[in-house]
């Protein structure tokens, strides 16, 4: 990984620990090396217990060094994570838009966070797999895709598991979580709500910016900095705009956002 | 020489078969028992228990392999090997041992646990041999000039095919025991039943042999040395998929090669498979690493996998066939992972691959359905699938869950948590500034160390370095997973100790695993230092270093931390799950809902094991009636289970609903104990046959039903708590009644027909005939005002006394406004519906106004109370009920008369029994208040504590009760002749003076049934009462001075009964309930002992495994220690004799 900002003046930089939660196969591991290595496999190896990835993300003011904890999914590692989510400053509620059922495990990890989390843990919920719904189908046509094609270290029956709901749905369409269901519950909650795509790469950086930009400066072991809610950039509106409507945004918009 | 069957002979003559082996069976052990200390050092099936054992000899012959010709010499001079040790027999295995053990019964209990101790790299079976009793080919006895008895055995070894091995020699063992005769001949014995079973399994044997490389290496040698032409006339044996797609690693710089050659030679020397002989080069040849061809073969020896693949050679298959094309949750797990484990192996990008890796997982998942598929199991049998077949990986995963990695896998993950907990106590133990430094920088080994453990290093190691360490994981057991990850640390001790955080302590690991193949001293000048790799280094300081973690050591951290782990998963289970129910149940307190959570889990599991209890008493009997030998499987595991060790039963059938119930209500507790359990008084647990037993009522199973979203499955936690949430959750006395008017409405229509209201009564009176626990005040108004006689009675009345009258008002008031049935009737139009209920309305107002007659009205509850419970009082009543009711209500009786005729069938609605019960303040309040507060969820002390029930008989409320009281307040102001409960005379005019009609007496005789039944239960009770009474008595008198006396009360009963009376009875019955109390606190104490004994252990070991640590400070903590764990002991001691 490099730090495009590097030509820039020294910016204070500080950590955060960020985890991952979710139903197992939603691509929790897939949006972590979408916004690490800017890639994706279609066939990852599983998350035994948890991975550990780091990838800055630059902010106007400061630089945020995520160390993130991608845990595995199976319910019966659930009982793994308290410690991993210990002492995390940032969560990535993760669920798939294809499987409500999803949905429903990710709120149960909102609630879990809520109650035994570090308090003010900043809590985003993510859609995943926007690719397989209407929204994200011209995404998935744009230039990303191919490149996904030609880094897929191995061949195309492994892909089975995402593509088979894009069959399933006879328009095209595989969507079972409306974005208003989801914004609705985001909102209730305080949460931050973004629809992803990990395949194309839709919005994954936005998250993380988002995140960045929404922990707390008291929080952060070190660096000043004008704080998270005042630094409008443009970077930050872009973020912004992708939580208004998704459909639009392009997969370039989504590369500019952290240095990777 | 002696022929063996006449020697066998001679021994049966002398020994009564009846003396051998059974005392196995009567000790129950709670720590390990003997039989699985047995079994997991030589890793025998489950069904292997230590028969017999005898110290002996084992002397080898003289080597007798070596097709090399220049050999042959040596074999005349070279000397066989003799060694020392214990030989052990059982069922279907012969196992010899240099390790000290001993297993039999007699032993003490510090004995048979040294195996567990230092093994230096011999296993835990140290040198000797394992064979099963079907690869012994003969028995001679030899004659001995030092020896009493010394036996030569000869195997199947290579004997099995047709094909002859160039120069070979069978295979011929010299066991020379040493004990006295009688021992000696005892152990033949044994030996000579169990060779006779074993000759039935030589053809298994065969086909599982079939499968082992080694047959096919000696085989191919002979054939090559023969003729080179005749080399491939076999093929090769499945010896996974590294025949195919090569095996990880450069053969060469394995040195593959010589590797195979030196086990060629030992197999020929010390047999192979099944019959292989282990000598200390045995150990030593796999401390070296396998070689790629036999490795499965040998994980499959050591780890004792080959012996179940012996016990039932074609599972593999037929569990693959039986469950062809069926789906199942696990089977969608294992789909998603399948083309993710190990993919930088060639063999898993291919079909061949993965559809191995499928069916293993696949199978495995059916015959192991508490685990299923875990992820991590694919990464393990991926690997296990590159050396072996897809049989032999499918036994070795079933030995890996239950044997060497127990609990990792099962659904809460204990034993992964389990085994973390242990490692970070080691590392802190061997380790503490490492440790420290942890602590300080805020970093979590078991966030690092985890997956080492729970995919055996394949995915943190270069897999050849992996599999170096499986090939001693299989042979010395799970210590070696510890000893290689604290070695991990020591190494990189300096490295880590700059680390700061998660990420650069994983990043010093992953640089130091992706370098093990370089030099670990690569400036040193001496070149055989420079040629040492990291990872030999690694070994090296593993198997040295930490030579000290032993089997025992590990067996013990995991005793320590088991408790507290436990209870962190089943916290976080609870906390889930309870956080998960639902909208539903968000109208209990979070404290209801753990309490209803605790108990739903704390029935099931013990529901659970009482049924396994019955279960397993049943066929020991039967086992007793067919044959002796068979009585020596395992005894039952009586452990109760807990949701932390795994999948969790989920739900409860209708007699464990009971069992929560009788936890939760009072009411649901049964009058008299024992009888009504059938089946359960033999053989279960004492903590059991004390506990309060269920009662069964047509109301529970209403209830149950309601509950149950599918009856037939079961109560599952979401249904006692949304059942609970609907009847506690909303203080409204509306729901509650329309709740039990719905349990009542069988045919879902709105209707309640006569049964149904008979029903109801029936069950108010089985609700509340243990009081209402303050919950239902009567007050004055509800008092009739028109008798002075009955003013009298009123006084000396309790609530439970009027309530009864309330119930027989309430059927009285149904039957009264119940709507008929009849078809014509159904035809009235919508208006007649709603002018008819106001009319009804009314009427029930002015019937409420002058209420006078009572169904069964106190007074009358004597009448009722006559001697035969049949229906013979009815005609003596009915003239003059009738009389008496002509004078009164004579159109409302009529009209009821009608109703309760069967052939005009009636119903009431949710309207009707509402007003009916709102018109009685008793009911009302028993609907607002009782009926729901009588489930007793956090806000009460748990009832179960008060609940015993010979303490409860004089609480009943019962018509018997009634009468009684009724009667001495007569027989005082009155002549009549009234005796109680057994009183036979109705005295004339008074008490009938509310028996109405044959309305009432339909409605009577149901009561007296009622009455009947529990005048029957509560002499029962009282009998029970009595008697135990006079037995603790005996015990104690002093204590209880007034308990005798009331003893007398309770079956005379009449003549002290008056308003007095009840408060003499609580007294009684706190007495009573203090005595159970001493005997809850009892147990209490014995389960404290028993931790603290536990706890002494950990001490002791402690003491003996860190000794500079713990020093003068423990030994004085120990002896505290020590004393009150004696005292537990001697509590529960007395507390098993009082019981």
């Amino acid at each position: 990984m490099s730090e495009s900002a590097s030509a820039n003046a020294p910016k204070p930089s500080s950590s955060v620990k960020l985890v991952l939660l979710g139903e197992a196969a939603v691509g929790k591991s897939s949006l972590v090396l979408r916004f690490v290595n800017n890639d994706f496999q279609e066939n990852k190896e599983p998350t035994i217990g948890a991975a550990f990835l780091t990838q800055k993300c630059s902010l106007p003011t400061r630089t945020i060094k995520f160390e993130i904890w991608d845990t595995a999914g199976q319910e019966r590692f659930a009982s793994l994570a308290p410690m991993y989510y210990r002492n995390a400053q940032a969560a990535l509620v993760v669920y798939d838009v294809t499987k409500p059922s999803s949905l429903t495990k990710a709120k149960h990890w909102v609630a879990e966070l809520q109650r035994q989390a570090s308090p003010g843990i900043v809590i985003a919920l993510v859609g995943n797999k926007l690719d397989l719904t209407n929204d994200g189908g011209d995404v998935s046509e744009a230039a990303v895709a191919a490149q996904n094609e030609s880094e897929s270290a191995r061949d195309g029956d492994e892909g089975a598991n995402e593509e088979d709901d894009v069959q399933d749905a006879v328009s095209g369409d595989a969507r079972k979580v409306s974005t208003r269901e989801a914004t609705g519950y985001a909102e209730e909650e305080g949460l931050l709500f973004f629809e992803t795509s990990a395949k194309t790469g839709t919005n994954v950086v936005d998250v993380f910016t988002a995140i960045a930009n929404a922990i707390p400066e008291s929080s952060l072991k070190t660096g000043r900095g004008t704080g998270a809610g005042t630094g409008q950039t443009s970077l930050a509106r872009s973020a912004e705009d992708s939580r208004v409507n998704l459909g639009d945004r392009n997969a370039a918009t989504a590369k500019e956002g952290c240095a990777c | 020489m002696i022929p063996w069957s006449s020697f066998v002979q001679k021994a049966q003559s002398l020994i009564d078969p009846a003396n051998f082996n059974i005392p196995a069976l009567s000790s129950p052990d709670h720590n390990p028992s003997k039989a699985s200390l047995f079994r997991q050092q030589f890793r025998l099936p489950d069904s292997q228990n230590p028969l017999q054992e005898i110290t002996a000899d084992l002397v080898l012959p003289l080597p007798n392999s070596s097709a090399n010709q220049a050999d042959s010499t040596r074999r005349v001079d070279r000397p066989g090997n003799t060694y020392a040790g214990r030989l052990h027999l059982s069922e279907r295995f012969i196992c010899f041992s240099t390790q000290p053990t001993s297993f039999i019964p007699s032993a003490t209990a510090s004995a048979s646990t040294t195996w567990t101790g230092q093994t230096h790299g011999t296993g835990p079976s140290g040198n000797g041999f394992i064979l099963p009793l079907s690869c012994i080919r003969r028995v001679e006895r030899l004659h001995s000039a030092s020896h009493v008895f010394s036996l030569a055995l000869t195997t199947w070894n290579g004997l099995l095919y047709k094909q002859q091995e160039l120069n070979f020699v069978p295979q011929r063992l010299i066991l020379q025991l040493v004990g006295s005769r009688q021992a000696c001949e005892r152990f033949c014995d044994t030996l000579k039943k169990g060779l006779r079973e074993g000759m039935k399994e030589v053809d298994s044997l065969r086909t599982v042999v079939s499968d082992c490389y080694s047959e096919y290496l000696l085989s191919s040698a002979k054939a090559k040395g023969q003729d080179g032409k005749e080399a491939d006339t076999r093929q090769p044996p499945d010896a996974g998929l590294g025949l195919i797609f090569r095996y990880p690693g450069d053969a060469r710089k394995l040195r593959d090669r010589s590797k195979m050659r030196l086990w060629g030679e030992y197999f020929r020397e010390n047999g192979r498979n099944v019959t292989l002989v282990r000598q200390p080069t045995f150990h030593k040849l796999i401390r070296v690493g396998l070689p790629n061809r036999l490795r499965g073969e040998i994980w499959e020896l050591t780890s004792g996998s080959l012996f179940l693949r012996l016990h039932s050679p074609m599972q593999y298959q037929q569990t693959l066939a039986k469950f062809e094309g069926q789906e199942s949750l696990a089977i969608d797990e294992i789909e998603k992972d399948l083309n993710r484990s190990l993919p930088e192996y060639p063999g898993f990008q291919s079909e061949e691959g993965i559809g191995r890796l499928r069916r293993v997982l696949t199978a495995y998942s059916w015959i192991d359905p508490e685990i299923g598929y875990c992820q991590a199991m694919n990464i393990v049998v991926a690997a296990l699938l590159i050396y072996m077949s897809e049989a032999q990986a499918f036994f070795l995963l079933s030995v890996l869950c239950s044997r060497l990695l127990p609990g990792y896998y099962s659904t809460t993950m204990y034993g992964t948590l389990l085994d973390q907990k242990v490692f970070e106590s080691l590392v802190e133990k061997t380790m503490p500034v490492l440790w420290d430094h942890l602590t300080k920088s805020d970093v979590q080994l078991s966030v690092v160390s985890l997956p080492w453990f729970l995919s055996l290093y394949i995915n943190s190691m270069p897999l050849v370095f992996a599999f170096r360490v499986l090939d001693v994981f299989f042979l010395e057991g799970p210590k070696v997973l510890f000893q290689v990850g604290l070695a991990i640390l020591r190494v990189n001790g300096e490295e880590l100790l700059e680390t700061q955080d998660d990420g650069s302590f994983i990043s010093v690991l992953k640089s130091y695993f992706s370098r093990l193949d370089e030099s670990a001293h690569p400036r040193s000048e001496n070149p055989k230092l420079r040629a040492i790799t990291r990872f030999q280094e690694l070994m090296v300081v593993a198997f040295k270093e930490f030579s000290g973690i032993t089997h025992s050591t590990i067996t013990e951290t995991r005793e320590k931390h088991k408790g507290a782990v436990l209870e962190n998963i089943e916290t976080f289970a609870k906390r889930t799950s309870i956080r998960n129910l639902g909208p539903e149940s968000k109208r209990l307190s979070v404290d209801d809902l753990g309490t209803i959570y605790d108990r739903f889990y704390e029935t099931l599991y013990q529901w659970e094991q009482h049924q396994r209890v019955i279960e397993e008493e049943t066929r020991r009997q039967e086992r007793k009636k067919s044959s002796r030998l068979s009585m020596l499987a395992p005894p039952a595991d009586t452990q109760v289970g807990r949701v932390g060790l795994g999948p969790s039963p989920t739900h409860m059938d209708y007699d464990a609903f009971r069992e929560f119930l009788a936890a939760t209500s009072k009411w649901a507790v049964a009058d008299s104990p024992g009888p009504s359990r059938k089946g359960s008084s033999s053989g279960k647990p004492v903590s059991w046959a004390n506990r309060r037993q269920p009662a069964d009522h047509e109301f529970m199973q209403r209830l149950y039903r309601k509950w149950a979203t599918d009856p037939e499955e079961g109560l599952d936690l979401q249904n006692v708590v949304n059942g609970l949430a609907r009847l506690k959750g909303s203080p409204d006395i509306m729901n509650n009644i329309s709740y039990f008017f719905d349990l009542y409405d069988d045919s879902g229509n709105g209707q309640v027909d006569r049964e149904g209201i008979l029903k109801i009564s029936e069950a108010l009176l089985f609700l509340s005939r243990r009081g209402f626990e303050g919950t239902i005040t009567a007050t004055l108004s509800v008092e009739h005002p028109n008798s002075a006689d009955r003013d009298h009675a009123d006084n000396s009345l309790n609530t439970d006394e009027k309530f009864l009258g309330s119930v027989s008002a309430f059927i009285r008031r149904c039957f009264e406004y119940a709507d008929p049935s009849h078809p014509e009737n159904q035809k009235t139009t919508q208006e007649d519906v709603t002018a008819e209920a106001t009319e009804k309305l009314d009427s029930f107002a002015i019937g409420d106004d002058d209420d006078e007659e009572d169904l069964i009205d106190v007074d009358d509850a004597k009448s009722t109370n006559s001697p035969a419970p049949d229906v013979t009082p009815q005609s003596a009543k009915s003239p003059t009920a009738e009389s008496d009711s002509y004078d009164h209500n004579r159109s409302t009786s009529e009209s009821a008369n009608q109703a309760l005729d069967p052939n005009n069938p009636l119903h009431i609605t949710l309207p009707t029994f509402r007003m009916v019960v709102l018109a009685d303040e008793l009911l009302e309040q028993f609907f607002e208040s009782y009926f729901p507060q009588s489930f007793h969820l956090s806000d009460h002390p748990h009832p179960a504590a008060l609940a015993a029930s010979s303490s409860m008989s004089s609480n009943l409320t019962t018509f018997s009760n009634l009468g009684s009281i009724r009667s001495s307040s007569l027989s005082a102001g009155s002549t009549a002749p009234v005796a109680g409960a057994s009183g036979g005379i109705v005295p004339p005019g008074k008490g009938l003076r509310g028996v109405l009609d044959n309305i009432v007496s339909d409605g009577i005789r149901m009561a007296a049934e009622v009455k009947k039944r529990m005048d029957e239960a509560q002499r029962d009770l009282e009998r029970n009462a009595l008697g135990r009474e006079e037995e603790e008595d005996d015990e104690d008198e002093d204590d209880y001075p007034r308990r005798g006396g009331s003893a007398i009360a309770i079956p005379g009963g009449t003549p002290s009964w008056g308003a007095g009376a009840y408060g003499a009875d609580t007294e009684r019955r706190s007495v009573v309930r203090d005595a159970d109390r001493d005997l809850l606190e009892g147990a209490e104490v014995l389960g404290g002992g028993r931790e603290e004994r536990s706890s002494l252990l950990d001490g002791k070991n402690h003491a003996n495994h860190a000794p500079r640590k713990v020093s003068s400070s423990a030994t004085s903590t120990k002896g505290g220690r020590s004393s009150s764990a004696r005292d537990g002991e001697v509590i529960s001691k007395l507390v098993d004799f009082e019981s």
